[in-house]
């Protein structure tokens, strides 16, 4: 009795072996060897604390960021978050102890997409493992915050995200299917409802007949090239600029004898650095625990559509995944500004460069389907304003939350979380 | 999508291209098959994505795959060659979930996800 109550208080409790557990569960699953199976029990519970570890890093240099902007543009009260989904995990994960809870409805919202997609006419399967990662994450910290502990909180956090990993894959389709030419493959990307809301506007404005494909573009964007340094050529110069105006007695406390200009600069590489072991955190949580469910959804529904990752619709067309990152980076940096407008009451948004090359990429092949150039132009503009304002509306109840000095990015994982509030709204008045 | 709705028929319409017969199909493949030898260059990449094509269309999947295979390692390019065989390794994929062949199950996924990281890096420049 006294090693069950020794492994339930003390071994049980701890995130890192629920995680692993999981893992061990889906490696079981596939019948792999014995060898195999304590291996990738391991590399996840490595994996979960490789990511705890970055998003402390991560976090370090947000603190300071947060600091130092509320020193330089704080007088009418304005405060500022970067967008990082990785970062909103990150900090779940870790700071905020729920761990456990996100791995075990990420396996949980595998499960109910798999029985959705059974009974139901949305014949999709997610196999998009990081994005999964994200929405759970977001289902979990709502679905806390808006009371939930414990069964029920796995319980609806399983469900809506198992729904949402269903239902968007399905929205999406009607334009999948154009842009592909057939019905054998979907979407499986968290960025649904701002593709579809590019797609809108562009049909609104645009002219389907004159496509981006027909332009003469460069065949590729080199300076994204490799993710991180193009992560620091956007972080780089935003800590700069916030450093000088704050001045070298805001960094003072933070930079010691440090001169506060070059502070700041190594302050965005220490963001970097934390983005880098987080992430590298997140693909060894997942490298065993989504491969097992990835195998056993495709052998339950066999006749689903496997719903993919977005570089999936690139090759389709690779001129608008172009010029729809460069509409939507502009239309960020509209939204940016806008965020920055005290009376709004929001957060100034930072916005995420890798999110906008995947999310308006993307946006930029749904535009130019339904609406040419001038969709892709005027409809990725909207998205880039439109992926900007969701997050910064989410941004109060993050922070009420704990979550601090970020946002989310992906907005499908926005609306859950809204989705999410409502319940709590209707809840608060009866 | 409601707003969609109209568009789609139009499009139903002109995809329905008479069925050429699979013989034919085979016959002509087979023809491109045999000028590949002695062909080298953008030449031969032409005549392996006309091979791929013309077995896809046939329903000969193994052999579509082989031809577009040669041609993409050969050279990788965005167009039909890599959305013809990403369609290709879905069909096996799916044929292999059908059979529950996991073995066959995580090649033919493996590979979905191969064509995703190639996607990737062709459109930052890295290959």
């Amino acid at each position: 009795m006294a090693v069950l109550n020794f492994i339930i208080n003390n071994i049980l409790t701890q995130a890192a072996i629920i995680i692993g557990l999981i893992a061990l569960l889906g490696l079981a699953l596939q019948k792999k060897p014995a060898g195999q199976i304590v291996s990738g029990t391991m590399k996840t519970i490595l994996g979960f604390m490789v990511l705890s570890a970055g998003s402390t890093v991560m976090q370090g240099a947000l603190s300071y960021f947060g600091a130092i902007f509320n020193q330089g543009f704080g007088l009418n009260g304005l405060e500022s978050v970067v967008a990082s989904i990785e970062a909103i995990n990150g900090q779940a994960m870790g700071e905020l102890g729920l761990g456990a809870e996100i791995a075990i409805s990420l396996a949980g919202i595998f499960i109910v997409n798999i029985i959705l997609a059974r009974i139901t006419p949305f014949k999709y399967i997610f196999l998009t493992g990081q994005a999964l990662l994200w929405e759970s994450t977001l289902c979990v910290v709502f679905a806390w915050f808006c009371g939930l502990r414990g069964i029920p909180l796995i319980l609806i956090s399983s469900l809506v995200g198992g729904a949402f990993a269903t239902l968007m894959p399905a929205i999406a389709q009607p334009i999948v299917r154009k842009i592909t030419g057939s019905d054998d493959i979907a979407l499986g990307h968290f960025c649904t409802i701002g593709y579809m809301f590019s797609a809108l506007i562009a049909k609104l404005v645009g002219d389907d007949s004159k496509s981006c494909e027909d332009l003469k573009l460069p065949k590729s964007l080199e300076f994204l090239q490799d993710t991180y340094l193009s992560i620091m050529v956007v972080m780089i110069p935003f800590y700069l600029i916030v450093a000088a105006i704050a001045g070298p007695e805001a960094s003072a406390e933070f930079a010691g004898d440090t001169n506060y200009m070059v502070y700041a600069f190594l302050q965005a590489m220490q963001f970097v650095v934390g983005l880098y072991v987080l992430l590298a955190g997140v693909r060894l949580l997942l490298a065993e625990i989504v491969p097992a469910f990835q195998g056993i959804s495709q052998k339950l529904v066999p006749n689903a559509k496997p719903a993919l990752d977005c570089p999936v619709l690139f090759p389709y067309a690779p001129n608008s995944v172009i010029m729809g990152f460069i509409f939507t980076t502009i239309g960020s940096l509209i939204g940016m500004f806008i965020t920055g407008i005290p009376a709004l009451g929001v957060p100034l948004v930072i916005p995420g460069v890798m999110s906008n090359f995947f999310a308006g990429g993307t946006a930029g092949i749904f535009a130019n389907k339904v609406g040419g150039r001038r969709g892709v132009i005027v409809g990725c503009i909207a998205h880039g304003i439109f992926i900007m304002m969701l997050p910064a509306f989410l941004s109060p109840m993050l922070s009420q939350i704990g979550f601090q000095n970020i946002t989310c990015t992906d907005v499908d994982t926005v609306v859950t979380a809204f989705f999410f509030m409502i319940f709590k709204g209707i809840g608060g008045i009866f | 999508m409601f707003l969609f709705g109209k568009k789609d028929k139009k499009e139903k319409k002109a995809e329905e291209v008479p069925v050429i017969n699979q013989e034919e199909l085979m016959k002509q493949a087979e023809e491109k098959v045999q000028q590949l030898e002695g062909t080298q260059g953008d030449a031969r990449i032409e005549l392996l994505n006309e091979a791929g094509s013309l077995y896809m269309q046939a329903g000969e999947y193994d052999e579509a795959i082989r031809y577009y295979e040669e041609s993409f390692e050969m050279k990788k390019v965005m167009g039909k060659s890599y959305t013809d065989l990403m369609s290709l390794y879905n069909k096996k994929r799916q044929q292999a979930a059908e059979a529950k062949d996991d073995e066959k199950i995580t090649y033919y996924f493996g590979k979905v996800q191969e064509m995703m990281q190639i996607s990737k890096d062709m459109i930052r420049g890295k290959i």
